[in-house]
């Protein structure tokens, strides 16, 4: 057995020191152990969702007299000039990318992690 | 492409599925059943059983996991409470404690070769200094991470690093050559 020399070594060696466990059905093991999946899949999910929308839309378009509403609303709007609809496209596009950027940040580790950084 | 942690992770939650979590115990299996089989003094049987509560345990909290530390460092917090946990209930059932745990170890039936040595001069190094050990330099946590998974103060992670260390080369050094 050498001496150790210093701490960096001895690290370098415990490391290295460590053996690979082979799996040998361990992971088969727990997952006999886990308990039974508590979500419904994706598409049942995407399934209610879409149909709670569409049904939300229809009750909406009925009690709004057959969508009156929305044909008067794009009627104003094309009376609108031309600058101002894309002054209000453009300040629509920077909140919904502000928007979709905070969430990024907030969902993200790493990016989170790199905001709290100081320089 | 391999999936990362995260993606693995984000499935669990998105979708339950179990597949990508059996991926993420494929993936750190050896890691986590290496620091308790360092814990349990290579008692492998209970090592295993411990592993195994370690992510069922992981699996069923995993809503909990925020992702601001490494998920490895998530599942050693995980097997270090498991492991206390079965301590303590041993300790109650039998009084078997750590002190006559050590006393049990002889030396001098230390194996040949370096690997051994190591191993063998780890295992007789107090429980809260060998788990220091086994986290910070086995396993490559800083000390801030180390502090985190045994729930104790820096200062006595990395005190109990530095003497950890520092018995492990006075006991290698006695066993060495002359």
């Amino acid at each position: 057995m050498n001496a150790m020399t210093d701490d960096e070594t001895l690290d370098r060696q415990l490391r290295e020191a460590i053996p690979y466990i082979d799996d040998d059905g361990f992971t088969a093991r727990v997952m006999v152990r886990l308990p039974a999946a508590r979500r419904e899949p994706r598409w049942v999910r995407a399934m209610i969702l879409i149909g709670l929308t569409a049904l939300g839309s229809g009750v909406a378009y009925l009690l709004s007299g057959g969508g009156r509403f929305v044909r008067e609303g794009m009627l104003q709007l094309s009376n609108f000039p031309i600058w101002m609809l894309l002054v209000f496209a453009f300040g629509c596009g920077l909140v919904i990318g502000a928007f979709a950027v905070i969430v990024a940040i907030r969902k993200t580790p790493e990016v989170r992690d790199l905001a709290r950084l100081r320089f | 492409m391999e999936l990362s942690d995260a993606d693995l992770i984000a499935r669990v939650l998105v979708d339950d599925d179990q597949h990508a979590f059996g991926e993420l115990v494929r993936r750190h299996q050896s890691s986590v059943r290496g620091l308790l089989r360092q814990l349990t003094r290579t008692d492998i049987a209970l090592a295993d059983d411990l592993a195994q509560e370690t992510f069922v345990r992981a699996y069923k909290n995993i809503r909990s996991f925020r992702g601001d530390a490494r998920f490895s460092t998530w599942l050693y917090r995980i097997a270090y409470n498991c492991f206390r946990e079965d301590a303590r209930r041993r300790k109650e059932l039998v009084g078997v404690d750590e002190e006559q745990l050590q006393a049990q170890h002889d030396p001098q039936t230390v194996d040949a070769g370096l690997r051994h040595d190591l191993m063998h001069a780890l295992s007789l190094l107090p429980l809260h200094e060998r788990t220091a050990v086994v986290l910070c330099c086995q396993n490559g946590l800083s000390h801030d991470e180390a502090a985190r998974v045994l729930d104790i103060p820096l200062g006595t992670v990395k005190t109990n690093v530095l003497r950890g260390r520092e018995k492990l080369k006075r006991t290698l050094a006695a066993w060495g050559p002359n």
